[in-house]
This record gives structure tokens, sequence and C-alpha cells, in this order.
């Protein structure tokens, strides 16, 4: 073993170039193993950081639940921790309110509570404010201070008296914003009492909690399997969906896409994939060299384990200086990259200002032991299917065999005695001459760098396509979106649900009229609203069927992409156009089948509507109603004032003075929203600009990887034929003429990669384009050749081809002449 | 006199210190044109270094290099080359044939690459003489010794230059062939009128010469 260790080093010695080469392409893998997982890691962790710091973390708070249901509840299987709060009194100051309410320690925690000083209250006159309420009730008092409030207790669903009752201050709340609520009149301040206070003033029976829940997430990774898990606790125990209220503020903002996980693993295996090709193909080049010298010691009297051993120790030396390196190196970027996001993201929301707090703060650890590990085992695992091929090869061969052994161009080269010559020798001719005779090692050259080129291409394609102007104009019809808050669940807010709405629309005639005196603004679409509920195959779930105003019905008819309907029909409200995404969800809905919609209005009638055509639009059209008819079809059908989104069409994307006037003008509604062209913009263009860079960069580091090919090749070659050029050069060649055979050489090489990359990139990049497309992502529509990275592909090859030509050449102009025709391999 | 080559006070020396061989020390020499000039002398006598600077192969540590009166150290890079191209031919004694090329295409890179019209006949004149016309189609590879030093005395013919510079060019090769190879050698630079000077350890191949040189310690002792 120590003979076989020994060899190896002087191997790694004597073909330190290759070695070199096979090293950087180590090295940029293990830097793309590390980054990718790293990167990834750490958004989703410092957002779920972030989350945990603005949000209340629990998943679910279920209403109105007594005491023997916290039993219940507390035992649930799949419910990972619980908390309580209930609401014993209030108190009414200054024009301000106050709530004593009694909440557990974990409850106060899932609350996202802190605690500014001192502790949480325990015995019965013990309580823990805010200044705000100090403010409220006009004191000033510090923490140990006794002060006097006075409070009705709830009874039976009233107030009752009031009663005064000094209390110990035992602690103060910490709240982001109490100190702009100062002057809030009608404010709502929260003070936590004891629990021996709730159950001395509140019967044990009137003594209803909020339960605050987390499920367990080890067996709901999801946020869809989350939500399914509250939803069948809530019905197992019998609890009202009235009652069942989910965090989907954290729970969106948790939200990780399932396909999240995959795609990196994807990646993972296409980096694995460049790596090998790229180690298997540089050990390939000059194999015979090699295989004859591994001949020399099998004749020697060496086994094939060491052998395998010799070429395996050498491989894994490599692997062990460069994977560090790319580890190192990956360490000292992962920050630099993290910050350069936030800076891409402009720190616009306060997400992303508590992520970058929490980062440098280093309350976010940016570094996981567990992708170091993963990204040396699977470096480690590349290099070692890299030499899978040049183990086999230097393992099967005989000892005769490996002395004579030339490689497989030159045995065949060897049957051939002669070929027809060319009447004429030029540099050109000469570079072709040599590029026919090394078919093979050309052809794995060319193919493992196509390999990464048409993947950079197909990328490009995509991203190409994805324009943050076209995006955000798919995502916003015109330049400004008013549209209606509607919520049916929230009992602080009846006036937003949609039965009470249609009673008294805020989007009227008026408002619409008032909105077009603005100076800059050309027209106005409205478009109308109906909520129901509708069975599709035993699942009953609420959806909104849009009426298309007449100017947009064209290009609702011209979304068809399957059926037909005409302007008519979708004027009668028996038939509708249904949006193809509601296949994604229900793939059995066919053309022709009909839907009961039930209305929610004050009659909740019900309407037969059929499917008579499928059609494609993008969310700023159909605002995320997957059912479409014209106005006077959703008119006939269902009744009340329908007006549900004011679609506003402006002479400028932006124009800071005409937004403002519309907000001023719907501040007068609570009900009414505002979206504009311009947030669209910012946000596709932040978005885009990020995946951009990420992307690109990626693809930079993977087309490194196998642009090692080609140095690999090119080297190689000069390096055997440094005789050959010699004599060459004695025979009249000028270095001009040299290096200008070098360029041909690697130009065939550029241009072989180029025509497979640009042309095979460009040809599947049109289908993946059509898949994501209707897949949704970046909101593309359009098709649009990457043009700029086509020509940034070929001006960086060219580039590097011509950069390694003229060093080649100068690296053979170092010896002199007489050396070079002297040089023997 | 018509001299051809003249060399002033040359000197190359290689390693340094203790280790500095002279190889070429302040040699001066004529050779006259349209001769065949041969140098002899001991393995390490320094006539290899002498022939490479003759032929600008390699650079001299000093002295002057006249080739047809025009200093050849004067020039450098591609000058240099394109002079060699046009004034010297080589055969070396390991041929220095280009493996991947025929052994027409070998005869005529010097022309291709100074970008000379090829005269057909006057190649297939060339290999008629040598004897190769019926190889011209081969790959060095399957040619014999004999054969791929023909094709390299073909190639330092072709462009026609004034001097003709061999290091040993019969080195590896059997005694019939050697004969044969010299027999060729010796018509052709009489039918082309050029200058031919060859490194040889061989007594009777100097013996053939117009003029011999005896090398010893990088000096030239003796001219006959």
């Amino acid at each position: 073993m120590k003979m076989v260790k020994r060899i190896a080093i002087q191997n790694i010695k004597y073909y330190k170039s290759k070695n070199f080469l096979i090293g950087i392409a180590v090295f940029l893998t293990t830097l793309l193993l590390f980054l990718v997982p790293t990167i990834g890691k750490d958004m989703i962790e410092s957002q779920f950081a972030a989350t945990n710091e603005i949000y209340p973390s629990y998943h679910a708070l279920l209403r109105d639940v007594d005491g023997d249901m916290v039993e219940k509840l507390s035992v649930y299987h799949g419910i990972e921790t619980w908390g309580l709060r209930s609401d014993a009194a209030l108190v009414s100051a200054n024009n301000a309110q106050i709530i004593l309410l009694y909440m557990d320690e974990k409850g106060f925690e899932l609350n996202n509570q802190k605690l500014s000083e001192g502790t949480l209250p325990v015995k019965e006159n013990e309580i823990v404010v805010s200044r705000g309420v100090l403010s409220a009730l006009g004191q000033e008092a510090k923490t140990g201070d006794t002060i006097t409030i006075p409070y009705q207790v709830n009874h039976d669903g009233a107030l009752d008296y009031v009663k005064e009752k000094p209390f110990v201050i035992t602690g103060f709340l910490e709240s982001p914003t109490e100190n702009n609520t100062q002057n809030n009149s009608n404010a709502l301040y929260p003070a936590l009492i004891s629990k021996e206070f709730l159950e001395h003033e509140v019967s044990p029976e009137e003594i209803r909690y909020r339960f605050f829940l987390r499920v367990d997430t080890k067996e709901h990774t999801t946020t869809d399997e989350i939500k399914k898990q509250i939803h069948a606790i809530g019905e197992s125990l019998h609890i009202s969906e009235n009652d069942i209220r989910i965090n989907d503020d954290y729970l969106l903002a948790n939200y990780v896409d399932p396909v999240f996980v995959p795609v990196i693993a994807i990646i993972m295996c296409i980096i694995v994939f460049a790596g090998v090709i790229t180690i298997y193909s540089i050990y390939y080049v000059g194999i015979s060299d090699r295989v004859r010298e591994y001949g020399k010691l099998k004749a020697m009297g060496a086994s094939k384990k060491q052998l395998k051993n010799m070429v395996l120790l050498e491989g894994m030396f490599v692997a062990g200086i460069f994977i560090p390196a790319g580890l190192i190196v990956g360490t000292l970027l992962t920050k630099g990259i993290f910050t350069l996001f936030f800076k891409l993201v402009g720190n616009k929301n306060i997400m992303m200002e508590t992520i970058t707090q929490l980062v440098q703060s280093g309350k976010v650890s940016l570094y996981h032991l567990p992708i170091y590990v993963l990204a040396v085992l699977v470096a480690f695992l590349t290099v070692r299917l890299g030499l899978q091929k040049p183990i086999r090869v230097v393992s099967k061969i005989t000892d005769m065999e490996a002395i004579r052994y030339q490689g497989e161009d030159e045995k065949k080269k060897k049957g051939k005695a002669w070929r027809k010559s060319y009447k004429e020798v030029s540099v050109f001719r000469l570079a072709k001459i040599y590029l026919a005779g090394k078919k093979k090692n050309v052809f794995i050259t060319v193919a493992a760098m196509s390999a990464t080129g048409i993947f950079v291409m197909v990328v490009a394609t995509v991203l190409s396509c994805a324009n943050p102007k076209e995006s955000a104009a798919s995502s916003i019809l015109g330049q400004y979106k008013i549209t209606l808050h509607v919520e049916s669940d929230n009992k602080e807010h009846p006036e937003r649900k949609w039965n009470n709405i249609i009673k008294n629309n805020p989007l009227t005639e008026d408002l619409k009229q008032e909105i077009l005196n603005i100076d800059g603004i050309t027209d106005i679409s409205c478009f109308l609203e109906g909520y129901a509920t509708v069975d599709i195959y035993q699942d009953v779930d609420t959806y909104c069927i849009s009426g298309v105003p007449d100017e947009h019905m064209e290009q609702l008819l011209d979304g068809i992409i399957e059926g037909n309907v005409s302007y008519e029909d979708l004027q009668r409200g028996d038939v509708c156009i249904m949006d193809k995404n509601m296949l994604y969800w229900y793939p059995d809905i066919h053309l022709g089948d009909t839907l009961k919609f039930c209305f929610l209005d004050e009659g909740n009638h019900s309407v037969d509507v059929k499917v008579a055509a499928i059609g494609d639009y993008d969310s700023g059209f159909n605002n995320y109603n997957y059912f479409l008819m014209g106005t006077r079809g959703l008119e006939n059908i269902c009744p009340g004032e329908l007006n549900g989104r004011f679609t506003v069409f402006a002479e400028e994307d932006y124009n800071p003075n005409v937004e403002a006037a519309i907000k001023q003008i719907i501040g007068k509604s609570d009900l009414l929203l505002l979206e504009t062209w311009k947030e669209q913009y910012d946000i596709w263009k932040s978005a885009l600009l990020i995946t951009n860079a990420a992307a690109y960069a990626f693809l930079g580091i993977l087309g490194m990887i196998c642009v090692m090919n080609m140095v690999n090749t090119m080297i190689h070659s000069v390096h055997l034929r440094r005789r050959e050029m010699g004599m060459m050069q004695a025979l009249g060649m000028t270095q001009r003429q040299l290096v200008k055979m070098l360029v041909m050489e690697g130009l065939f090489y550029t241009a072989g990669t180029l025509i497979l990359s640009v042309g095979g990139g460009s040809l599947l990049g049109y289908p993946v384009y059509l898949k994501v497309r209707e897949l949704g992502g970046f909101n593309i529509r359009t098709y649009h050749y990457p043009f700029a990275a086509a020509v940034a592909v070929s001006l960086i090859l060219l580039a590097i081809q011509l950069l390694l030509a003229v060093g080649l050449g100068r690296f053979v102009k170092k010896d002199s002449l007489i050396e070079r025709i002297r040089y023997s391999e | 006199m018509n001299n051809i080559v003249k060399v002033e006070n040359l000197v190359k020396c290689y390693g340094s210190g203790e280790n500095l061989v002279k190889a070429v020390d302040h040699t001066n020499l004529e050779i006259e044109r349209g001769k065949f000039t041969a140098i002899i002398g001991r393995s390490g006598s320094g006539k290899s270094t002498l022939l490479h600077l003759l032929g600008g192969l390699d650079r001299p540590d000093s002295g002057k290099v006249f080739i047809e009166d025009k200093d050849m150290y004067d020039l450098k890079g591609d000058d240099l080359a394109a002079f060699r191209r046009e004034k010297i031919g080589f055969i070396f004694q390991d041929y220095n044939l280009i493996p991947s090329l025929t052994v027409w295409e070998n005869v005529v890179l010097p022309l291709g690459l100074a970008e000379k019209k090829i005269r057909e006949e006057k190649v297939m004149d060339i290999l008629n003489k040598i004897g190769m016309k019926d190889k011209k189609d081969s790959l060095p590879a399957t040619l014999s010794g004999g054969q791929k030093q023909r094709c390299a005395i073909a190639r330092a013919l072709v462009s026609s230059p004034a001097i003709i510079l061999a290091d040993e060019p019969t080195g590896n090769l059997d005694s019939q062939t050697e004969l044969e190879v010299m027999d060729i050698l010796k018509k052709c630079v009489q039918d082309f009128g050029q200058t031919l000077i060859m490194i040889t350890h061989d007594e009777v191949i100097a013996q053939m010469a117009d003029v011999v040189i005896l090398i010893e310690d990088g000096k030239v002792v003796r001219k006959s």
C-alpha cells in the first residue's frame, strides 16, 4: 500500500496540469454542491426565523372552548404545543378600551408577546400592563407599584357592573406599537391578569378560552397538510368551522413550496453530472499514456487491485485538497451572497428588514454542518464516479495490451496505412487533419461541454421570457385595480361579508366617475363578481364567477383553448368559460359538464351553469376567478350590486400623482383595496433580478466546470505535440501561424459546442418555455429568444478559447526551438 | 570565394558556474556555396550545437552567423522563421515527420507554411527522384526508416532552400539504406545547386564530402 500511495503521489506531481484541471473542476463542483443547498436552507430558515419574530406562531386558534374541551384538546394526538387565552373583563378609559385577559405561558409565547420587564401575573391582584394601558388610565407607575383599575366582568355575554380593584404591576408588555398608540382614540390595549383572577371573577362554566395550537410539523410538513389536520381536529371534536381561525399570515409566510427540496436535489444531480463528465473526460483525454504506464507497472508485478488503488488514490488525493478549498471559499461566499441578495431586494418590507437584522445579529446561522457533510460526501462521490471508467480501463487491460495500448483512435489509425492527400497544406488544413485524427477526444470534449451549454440555453430561454413589465402586465389589467375587501369569517368585520357588500357596494358609478375625472386616467372597466359555493364531485368550495364587461369580451373569447361559445351565449347566464387552472385541481371536469352554483346572497339560490369552453387567462384578467361569463349573464343569475373590480387604465404605467389621487378617493371606504401596476412591476423586477443573478451565477460556475474539458483537451494536445510543433516551426511556421492553428482547433471545439448548445438549447428551450408558461412560472406569456445569452455564451467561449490558444502558444514558445524538437514524451 | 555561410566568433554555453559547458567556443567558419560540407567530431564536441546555431534553431550567447551576408540573429520571431523557411532546409536523424500528415503533405508543408503555390510536377519530380512516388498518400507510421528519411529529404528540398542542414541523417539506417540516402542527397544537391552541411560520425560518409570540418571542444580545429 505504501508503494501504491507513493506512486499515486508521484503521478499527481507528474501529471500536475491534468490534476490541477481536475482539481479546479472538483473545487467548482464542491463550491456549487455547498452553495446551492446552503443558500436554499438559509433562505428558508431566515424566513422562518423572521416569521417567528413578526407573527404569532400558532397554526390556529379555536374560539369559545370550555374547560372540558381544553382537557380533550390537550391530550389530542397530533397537537404539538398549545396555549390558552381567556378574556375576563373590559376597562373603558379615556376613549380607549383595555381588555383584562389571562394568558398562560405557552399562549403568551405562541402569541409572540414579550415582557420588556418583570414577570407574568400569578396572584389574583397581579397585573402586567403596557405604557399604553397606563396612558389610557391616566396613571404613571413602575413595576411593583399598585394601580387601581375599574373593570366590568363579562357575564352571560354582557358586561357586568363596574368594579374597582387595586393591582400590583408585575411587569410591562413589550409592544412595538405602544408609542404610536399614545394619542390614538378608540385604541384597544391588552393587560394580563392571573388565572386566579379569572377563576375568581368568572364561574368555571362561563369561562371560555381561545385555544392556540400548533400541529405536529414532523407529521404534517406542508401548509396544506397543516390546514387539513386543523380541520380534522375540529371535525373530530365537533368544533364549529366558524370557531376555527387559521393563522394564515403565519402559515403563508412560512410556506415552503413542496417542490423546493426536489428542485434542490435535481440541481445537485445536474452539478454531479457536470462534475462526473468533466473529470471523466479530463482523464479520458490522454488515457493511452496512463495505461501504458500502468501496464509497465503491471508487467513488473502490480496487481489489478493495486492499479485500481493507484488511480483511485490519485483522484482522492486531488479531491482531498480541492474539496476543502471549495468548502472554504463557499463558506466565505455565503454571507456575501446573502448580503447581495438583500441589496437586490432592497429591504422594502418588514420581513426583509427582520431577516437582515437576524442575519446581522447572528441569531440565524448561515452555516449548517449537515450541508458540509453532504457536500463533502457528494463531491467525493462525484470524483469516484468520474474515475469509474479510467479504473475499469486500467484494471481490465492485460500486461502486453497495456504496453501496446494506444487508445482507440490510434488503433484505428494503425490499420489505416494511407489516405488521400490534400494537394495543398494550409494552417487551417493542419488543424483539420489533426482533429480528424482525434475524433473520439473531440467528440467527448464537445459533448461534455454541449451538455452544459444546452442546459444554459434552456434556462436562459425561460429567464429571457420572464420580463418584469410583461409579468406585471399579466398580473394586473390596466395600471390600477380597485377591489373589495371581502372576508367571510371575520366576526370583527361583518361588513366584509359578501352578502352584506352586495347590498351596499362601494364600487359605484359615482366612484367610477370621480376616478375618471383624475388627470391621466383614460378608462375604467368594471368586472362583476358573484360568490358561490360549487359542488364539484362532492367537494364543496367557494368560488367567484367573473362577469366580464363588453369591452373585454373579445379578450375573453380569444382566450378559449377548448370548446366553443359565443358572445351571446355568455350573456344568458347558463353557460360559462372555465379557466384551465381549475383542471389542475379537478382534472375530471370535462367540457359540457354542468356545475351547480349556490350563490352566497340572501336567498342562497342555486343555478346550473354549463362549462361551454375552457380558456387560458392571465391572473390580471381573471383576478383568480376561474369561471367567467358576460356581465349580463351574471346579472341574470345573481341578484345584488355585483361590481367586484374596477380596472383603471391610465396614460402612464406609473404616475405618483395619479396614484395618490386614487388613494385619496378610495380611502373614504374601508372596503376598498388598491393594487397598482407599479407594485407588481417592482415585485417582479426584484424577484427576477434575484432569480437571474442566482441562475446565471450558478450557470456560470457550471459552465466553468465544463470549460475545464476544453482547457484540458487543448493543453493535452499541445503537450503531446510539442515536438511536432517545434518541427513545424523549424520548417518555417511562424508564432502567428502556430497560434492561428491552435485557434482553429479551439474554434472547432467552440463551434461544435455552440452549434450543439445554441441549436439544441434553442430547440429544447421552446418546449420548456411552453411547459413553464403552462405551469404559470414567472407569469411568462410571450416567447423571447435568448439572444443576449446566446451572444454571451458565444463570446465567452470564443474569448476563453482565444486566450487559451494565445496562452498555449506562449507556453510552447517558452522552450527554445531545439529543446522542443528534441522533446520526447 | 563564394561563401554562403560565415560564422564570426560564435559562442554558446550551457549551464553555469562549475557546470558551465562551452558547446561552441569563439568559433569562426566560412562555408562555400554549392559544396557538400561534413562536420565531424566526437560526441559532445559541439557539432550539433553549431549546426543548430547555423540553422537558427537556437540563439548564440555571442557572435554572428551570416547567411548570404545577412546576419541571421538580427532577425527575431516571425521574421527569423520566414528567413529560415526561405533559406534553410533541415534533415534530422529521427526524421521528425508530422505523424498525422501523409508523405505528400509532409513534403509540401514548408510551401504551405510559406503560403506558396505548389507546383505539382516539381514535387512529383522530387518524389520520383527519391523513389517515394508510390508512397505519396502513405502515413509515416507505415513507412520504413529509410522511406521516412527519404520523405524528410524531399521536404528539405521542396522549397529549394540555399542550404540544407542535415544532423546525422543516416544515423538510424542500416548500411545499405545509408548509402542509398547519401546517394539521393548528393544527387539532389548537385541537381538543385544547393549547399549541404551535414553532421556525421561516419568516416565513409565524411569522405564523400567536398569539405570536412573537425570540431573539438566547441572549436574548429581542422578544415580540409
